[in-house]
């Protein structure tokens, strides 16, 4: 049995050790609760922009002419480009692991579905975290830093203009984004999200959850009703007019839409690299409080024990004098 | 009446600025300051720093810097996705003024070769040049009223 000076070292040891994972969980909250409401914001532009792309590329489809080359799928993959959205620091669970975990499945499917024996993949980062993708034997491209919490769009332009960049010279002929989706504070999803060529008829699925349920109230009534005047059941019906062109419009907004959709894709892995976090300290919190309950027991049994032995011992020696 | 109301919504990344009925409303796009009446046709137009000034179905005047972004004009809606965009209400003419000032200096700094965003300088002079304006207006429409 340990001595009691031992135990006590551990008990000791064991309550810093809680002091500190209650220290970060209570900033992982304070973090969290930003991250979330700066998702949120996001929300209603990311999906405004969205609806004006898919009446554009309507408008287009309707003339039968094709407007924009990041609007057309490429017949023959072989390369594809991943941003990888991990976070800087670890102590947050299974959050990094299973974004990659999630990559990695989703490029075996890939490889397995494709008629092509091989398909490329190569990554761009953004946080620290994502280079445990390189140990999979993943060529990596590109590491951009990341803040811990992410303001302005102007953050991810340098990514969005690399990919784009990257897609039109043929190097890549399609752009998947991975981050992970914030449902709610206790769940995150990770997710592999096509960002280029921007596809039209699978709206939904690019714009992840954002928009598509009301779970943290959001304003959607009014694209709800967009949706349902304009686009009705996806014909268009009227001609745009465009200024000054087609072209010029669409050569700003796209590359915008795209900026927005990592921007929203980055917000998202925040709130949920935040609150995976909290989870993961609020754990590791009452872990350590068990823990030292346990310990304090033992070191009572021990203590216990050593007067038991003392006594006994005190005992003996009196009746030897007897 | 409602035919003569448009449902207009302004939205940047980070807020919706504002969402209102209105009756008409005035944006500077690439191909010079356009007028949107109920009943235009569906356009769509990249939107230059400035003024956008729209009235409202209670007959108000809301003034609005912008710096830069989309207008998508629809049946009978209007939707700008700006890059700022700020009610001239909320904006402060002295702290607007400082920022231009700030700005100004900034350029004078990146002309003399220092490692400053050219592109970048100008951008928020011109966005500041914008608020300035929307102040502006929205001063001279309500000292008339």
């Amino acid at each position: 049995m340990a001595s009691s000076r031992d135990i006590k070292n551990r008990i000791k040891s064991i309550g810093n050790t809680k002091k500190i994972t209650r220290a970060m969980e209570m900033v992982a909250a304070v973090k969290m609760r930003k991250a979330v409401a700066a998702a949120l914001k996001t929300r209603t532009y990311a999906n405004l922009s969205w609806l004006t792309v898919l009446n554009l590329s309507r408008a287009g489809n309707g003339n039968h002419q094709i407007l924009h080359r990041l609007l057309t799928p490429r017949k023959e993959i072989k390369k594809v480009g991943i941003i990888l959205i991990t976070s800087n620091r670890g102590l947050c669970g299974g959050f990094n692991t299973a974004i990659i975990n999630k990559v990695y499945e989703s490029i075996k499917k890939y490889q397995s579905m494709g008629e092509q024996a091989v398909i490329e993949a190569e990554f761009v980062l953004i946080g620290k975290k994502g280079v445990a993708i390189h140990q999979r034997g993943h060529k990596i491209m590109a590491d951009f830093p990341k803040l811990d919490l992410a303001s302005e769009v102007k953050e991810v332009v340098p990514v969005a203009n690399l990919v784009i960049h990257e897609y039109l010279n043929g190097q890549y002929d399609k752009v998947l984004v991975a981050y992970t989706d914030f449902i709610s504070s206790a769940k995150q999803i990770p997710r592999v999200k096509q960002i280029l060529p921007i596809e039209i008829e699978q709206a939904d699925e690019y714009l992840g959850i954002v928009g598509q349920d009301s779970r943290l109230g959001i304003d959607k009534e009014f694209i709800q009703d967009k949706e349902e005047k304009h686009l009705p059941s996806g014909k268009f019906n009227y001609e745009y007019v465009f200024e000054p062109s087609p072209a010029e419009v669409l050569n700003e907004l796209l590359p915008r839409l795209i900026e927005i959709q990592l921007y929203q894709a980055l917000l998202e892995s925040n709130a949920s690299e935040h609150s995976a976090r909290l989870a993961a300290m609020h754990q590791a919190t009452q872990a350590a409080g068990d823990m030292v309950g346990e310990l304090t027991l033992s070191f009572n049994k021990a203590r216990q024990a050593g007067i038991t032995a003392e006594i006994a011992e005190i005992s003996a020696g009196a009746n030897a004098l007897l | 009446m409602s035919d003569n109301y448009i449902k207009f919504e302004i939205v940047t990344p980070e807020r919706v600025v504002l969402k209102e009925e209105i009756s008409q409303i005035t944006v500077p796009t690439k191909m010079g300051e356009i007028t949107v009446l109920p009943n235009h046709i569906p356009l769509v137009s990249s939107l230059l720093p400035g003024v956008i000034h729209a009235k409202k179905k209670n007959g108000q005047d809301e003034i609005m810097s912008i710096s830069g972004g989309f207008l998508e004009v629809l049946k009978d809606k209007v939707v700008i996705l700006a890059d700022t965009a700020e009610r001239a209400e909320e904006l402060d003419l002295a702290k607007v003024e400082e920022a231009h000032r700030r700005a100004a200096e900034l350029k004078e700094k990146a002309r003399r070769g220092e490692n400053i965003d050219f592109t970048e300088v100008n951008a928020a002079i011109e966005r500041e040049l914008a608020r300035t304006k929307a102040i502006k207006r929205w001063r001279k429409i309500k000292n008339l009223e």
